[in-house]
């Protein structure tokens, strides 16, 4: 079982090498899209032993996944993806608990969870509320119920990875991968994980405004399909 | 009368930039067409008012204006829909284009860690 961990990363020179070492243990490889930063992201994921690509424009993180994950498939083979994030938020270690439901072919997607017991580290209470409106828009909308709609971390196995084509290139497409776990009937668990909130990743996150934009490409998804 | 003398002029100009832009292939002589009719018919319309509302009574509109700004309102929003539905074509087709790249040039690691 080939298993490679893909990470979208936008200008975290500082933190990627940390991220891919500490998944490194836990895969057979490490993916790193660099999406179009201004920095030495590629270069020190290349020097930390990650396959880089790199999207020579900016076009989001939907977008990155994807090009990660459509590598991941057609170039190395992979039998397991597990999405991870660039700048330490999660835990490399846990990654086999994620992947543990797909080899025991129990799941053909696992779902990462801050509210599944575990409670996520320094999380604010204005992030804490707006994931939970996320998640009420979310589950409305799509009619599947998990505890966390917008959690990056997840294992999907190479077919439900085959079937999961990331189409919205901004932060909506952890709805449009609820979405099609949904219409193409796929089996999904979700599993706890630890998040950790530090200042510096706080500063660079998703932003309440940002929340808008993404409620706003999920509806016209939604209602329009595009 | 200053008004009229103002726009003949300016849509003499907008006429000779699209005849200039045909000439060096930028648009199609499609729109030199087009633009050409629809600048004549903005000139006629204001040098001779009262035949706007001769038109706005044929089709059921009070005032010759009113049926003016009726129509620049379903043109322009046309336009703009159209203009909406290309960029996001181009912006998928885009990702599709970063991507290939993407993967085509991807840097695979020094030292294969397991595989």
């Amino acid at each position: 079982m080939k298993i490679i961990a893909v990470i979208a990363a936008y200008n975290e020179e500082s933190r990627i090498a940390g991220s891919i070492l500490d998944a490194m243990p836990y895969v057979d490889a490490v993916v790193v899209v660099d999406d179009g930063g201004k920095d030495k992201t590629a270069e020190v994921a290349h020097s930390a032993g990650a396959h880089v690509l790199r999207h020579i424009v900016n076009r989001g993180q939907g977008a990155a996944l994807e090009t990660g994950t459509t590598y991941a498939l057609q170039n190395l083979g992979a039998d397991i993806i597990v999405h991870f994030d660039a700048d330490g938020q999660m835990k490399g270690s846990e990654i086999p608990m994620m992947v543990e439901p797909i080899l025991s072919g129990q799941a053909d997607v696992v779902l990462g969870s801050r509210f599944l017991g575990k409670e996520a580290e320094n999380m604010p209470l204005v992030r804490k509320i707006m994931i939970k409106l996320g998640l009420l828009f979310t589950i409305t909308l799509s009619g599947i119920k998990v505890t966390d709609t917008h959690n990056g971390f997840r294992a999907l196995s190479r077919k439900a990875a085959e079937q999961i084509r990331i189409t919205l290139d901004r932060m909506a497409h952890a709805s449009e991968i609820l979405d099609l776990i949904k219409a193409k009937r796929l089996r999904y668990v979700e599993r706890p994980v630890t998040i950790f909130y530090s200042a510096e990743t706080l500063a660079k996150g998703q932003s309440t405004l940002k929340a808008v934009a993404t409620a706003k490409d999920i509806l016209k998804k939604k209602m329009f399909g595009e | 009368m200053v008004f009229q003398i103002l726009l003949t002029l300016f849509a003499l100009f907008a006429i000779m930039k699209t005849i200039g832009q045909y000439r060096r292939a930028q648009v199609s002589k499609y729109w030199v067409v087009v633009f050409t009719l629809l600048w004549a018919a903005v000139v006629i319309i204001t040098a001779i008012p009262h035949l706007a509302d001769i038109l706005a009574g044929y089709v059921g509109i009070g005032r010759g204006a009113d049926l003016i700004l009726y129509c620049a309102v379903v043109v322009l929003t046309y336009a703009v829909y159209r203009s909406i539905v290309r960029d996001q074509k181009l912006s998928a087709e885009m990702t599709s284009l970063v991507r290939a790249v993407a993967i085509n040039q991807a840097q695979v690691p020094e030292v294969e860690p397991k595989i």
